[in-house]
């Protein structure tokens, strides 16, 4: 009952061009290698966000400044850095006013710089190394189905940033109170969440059902030992 | 001697007169106390055959494609027959939400990492499938930028390049311009004088005659050989509308997304009037969305335009219930428990009568559905509904991102049916397509080719020029 006959995909045709295939190969074993420092750098900044005492922040934040400097060289969009920190603040500070009331302000200030922190590494991750080369490079240290799901949902951003920004558009152009004006009263944020969060996550399950299946007839899963494209 | 033999000739004699696929009496369900989707439904298919299976909206076309693929969580009965070695390949319909990867030679590369391909070797094989799919592309090209058309046969390659005996292929016609249906035809020749045998569910068996060698049809469960017939339709006109008031202008502009060259220029002043039905006429990738988002104002990322909708510079949350824009994929909008509350949602935003939701569903047959959860019905009905919430608010311009999309002829003459009672009672529609609307009555046409937009005489100019 189940499709059978993989071998015939695996049978190998004559290469050509050794050489060129070798220095092509020694490139991307480089290129992996960098890829496995940019993990290892973003994760110790992103943690270094929430665990360094206050006094040293603004060393990180000049290390981070570097990234985007780099980031927005490699043609990233730094908008969405300012979007983050927009709503982040927003969110925040409104939080803090309303449990702790003006004296805690400074802090929740800190908060919203320490989140913009940890989020400035990934973007950057997302905008130097290909997904499929995060995804080799986490299989060094986690099971293929892993990396695979972790190397999938950053290739999935983009097109559920797009997704996000549309199903907001519709929504407020259908009457919803979650223009950034509505939102500064807290009573709405539940309307952001079921006509916006709740229509997103749905979409989010059809399309990881879809992949899952895209991915499952392209034979994903069937060797233990995966090769890569480079 | 026997060794010299090439093993893939050797299967080739062996197989010619062999099913590859045979399904006997095959019935399924999706819920126990359901109607059955499939109903003893048999098929065969051989090799180099090209087989169409066409059905109306909703009929179970794609749900066979999953059962014979294995994707189906529910069991069925009968027998599925897949001869030892016959490989199957499946692209569905939006080739959007198959792609894992973000460049063209990784996507085409995935099969043959998981079979563990050394990489020397795979280059050869990723170059060969998107040559039979005759995409000649830089394999570091970033997939988004590729078009519909293109991501279609890129979706095709990434099944070719593990040798499928059998291609299944949801829908194409629906998603494809013209343009991108020739080529994808071209490639489906190639492929069936190779002996790859093909599967196609369609709505619209016509588009494909050429190639097919089989027609089926699926309805009520049964599949019968045969054509689905479409049922000769007539579109209401809408009704004369003298030309007064505008509602939309444009002025001579270039549209052209930030730091980019221009995507299209219009050397012409456009309006749009009162109980208008324009097509806005182009092919995929032409910028169609773009420009109906930018009069929704919703598009963040273009030039200004000269445009005045309603007499003002459109930005998102000015117009209220005046105005309407459906996108692509209207499902995506539907969040309440049921559909009457989802019908009432903008109403009670707009501070308008509840009522006018019970009377559209009245009018476009749906008050059945009324109590039930908008995520159980089927695409056809979601995208009625979808539509149905726009246009209880009654706004003055209503826009729809390519609203007839994947839909059969009968929920094609129910979504018309809105946009001519809508139209009667003022409202300017404008709708956009990636084919030509000679079928249908619209006022007017906006053709979008070769980067130009104007706009072309309907029977609306006609009449005032009578």
């Amino acid at each position: 009952m189940r499709v059978k006959g993989r071998h015939k995909a695996t049978k190998y045709r004559g290469a050509a061009g050794f050489d060129y295939h070798r220095l092509e190969s020694t490139a991307t074993q480089k290129s992996s290698y960098v890829t496995a420092a940019s993990l290892i750098l973003v994760l110790i900044l992103s943690s270094a966000a929430f665990l360094i005492p206050d006094r040293y922040l603004p060393g990180l934040i000049l290390c981070e400044m570097l990234l985007v400097i780099h980031g927005v060289y490699r043609r990233g969009n730094p908008g969405v850095i300012a979007r983050v920190f927009i709503v982040q603040l927003i969110i925040t500070m409104s939080l803090y006013y309303l449990i702790h009331g003006q004296s805690q302000l400074a802090q929740g200030a800190v908060a919203v710089l320490r989140i913009l922190l940890a989020f400035i590494p990934g973007w950057w991750l997302s905008i130097t190394c290909a997904p499929e080369r995060i995804g080799e490079v986490l299989t060094w240290v986690l099971p293929v189905k892993w990396a695979f799901v972790i190397a999938a949902s950053i290739s999935l951003l983009p097109y559920m940033t797009v997704e996000l920004r549309e199903i907001y558009h519709i929504q407020c152009l259908r009457g919803a109170r979650i223009s950034p004006k509505a939102l500064r009263d807290p009573r709405n944020w539940s309307e952001l969440i079921n006509c916006v969060i709740f229509p997103l996550l749905i979409q989010l399950l059809k399309l990881s059902r879809q992949i899952a299946v895209a991915a499952q007839l392209r034979y994903f899963g069937k060797s233990k030992q995966p090769t890569h494209w480079r | 001697m026997l060794e010299q033999v090439n093993p893939h000739y050797q299967m080739d004699m062996v197989c010619a007169d062999m099913n590859l696929l045979e399904l006997n009496r095959v019935s399924f369900r999706y819920h126990s106390d359901s109607s059955l989707v499939l109903n003893e439904a048999s098929l065969s298919i051989r090799k180099g055959e090209c087989h169409c299976i066409s059905g109306p909206t909703g009929s179970g076309k794609s749900s066979l494609l999953n059962l014979i693929v294995g994707c189906l969580s529910r069991p069925f009965e009968g027998e599925l027959h897949i001869a030892d070695g016959v490989v199957l390949g499946l692209v569905m319909q939006d080739p959007n939400v198959q792609f894992i990867r973000q460049s063209v030679g990784a996507e085409v590369a995935f099969a043959l990492e998981n079979l563990a391909v050394p990489y020397d070797l795979m280059v050869g094989k990723v170059q060969a499938a998107l040559r039979r799919v005759g995409l000649y592309v830089s394999l570091d090209m970033p997939i988004e930028q590729l078009s519909l058309g293109q991501k279609y046969r890129l979706m095709i390659a990434a099944q070719l390049v593990y040798e499928p005996d059998i291609l299944l292929l949801d829908e194409p016609w629906a998603q494809l311009d013209d343009m991108g249906v020739d080529e994808l035809m071209s490639v489906l020749r190639l492929l069936k004088s190779d002996n790859v045998a093909i599967v196609l569910v369609e709505h619209n068996p016509a588009a494909f005659s050429d190639l097919v060698d089989h027609f089926w049809q699926l309805k009520d469960g049964r599949v019968t050989s045969g054509c689905f017939q479409l049922a000769p339709i007539s579109f209401t006109r809408p009704g004369y509308v003298p030309v007064g008031k505008s509602v939309l202008a444009f002025e001579p502009f270039e549209f052209c997304f930030e730091d980019q060259s221009p995507l299209f220029v219009c050397h012409d002043h456009l309006e749009l009037f009162e109980g208008e039905i324009v097509a806005l006429v182009g092919d995929n990738g032409a910028g169609k969305s773009s420009l109906l988002k930018s009069i929704a104002g919703i598009q963040s990322n273009v030039r200004a335009l000269p445009l005045a909708v309603l007499g003002k510079q459109p930005r998102l949350g000015i117009f209220g219930g005046e105005l309407g824009l459906l996108l692509q994929r209207p499902n995506r909008q539907l969040f309440e428990n049921t559909v009457l509350e989802e019908m009432q949602f903008s109403l009670k935003r707009f501070g308008l009568p509840l009522e006018n939701a019970d009377r559209l569903l009245r009018e476009m047959g749906l008050e059945d559905l009324k109590f039930h959860s908008p995520h159980t019905l089927s695409y056809g009905q979601q995208h009625l509904v979808a539509l149905a919430s726009l246009a209880s608010l009654k706004p003055k311009v209503l826009l729809l991102d390519d609203p007839l999309a994947g839909l059969d002829q009968a929920f094609y003459c129910r979504v018309w049916q809105v946009l001519v009672s809508l139209s009667q009672q003022g409202t300017a529609i404008l709708f956009s397509s990636h084919r030509q609307m000679n079928h249908m009555p619209v006022t007017r046409s906006w053709q979008l080719s070769d980067g130009i937009l104007q706009s072309e005489q309907g029977f609306m100019d006609c009449m005032n020029a009578g």
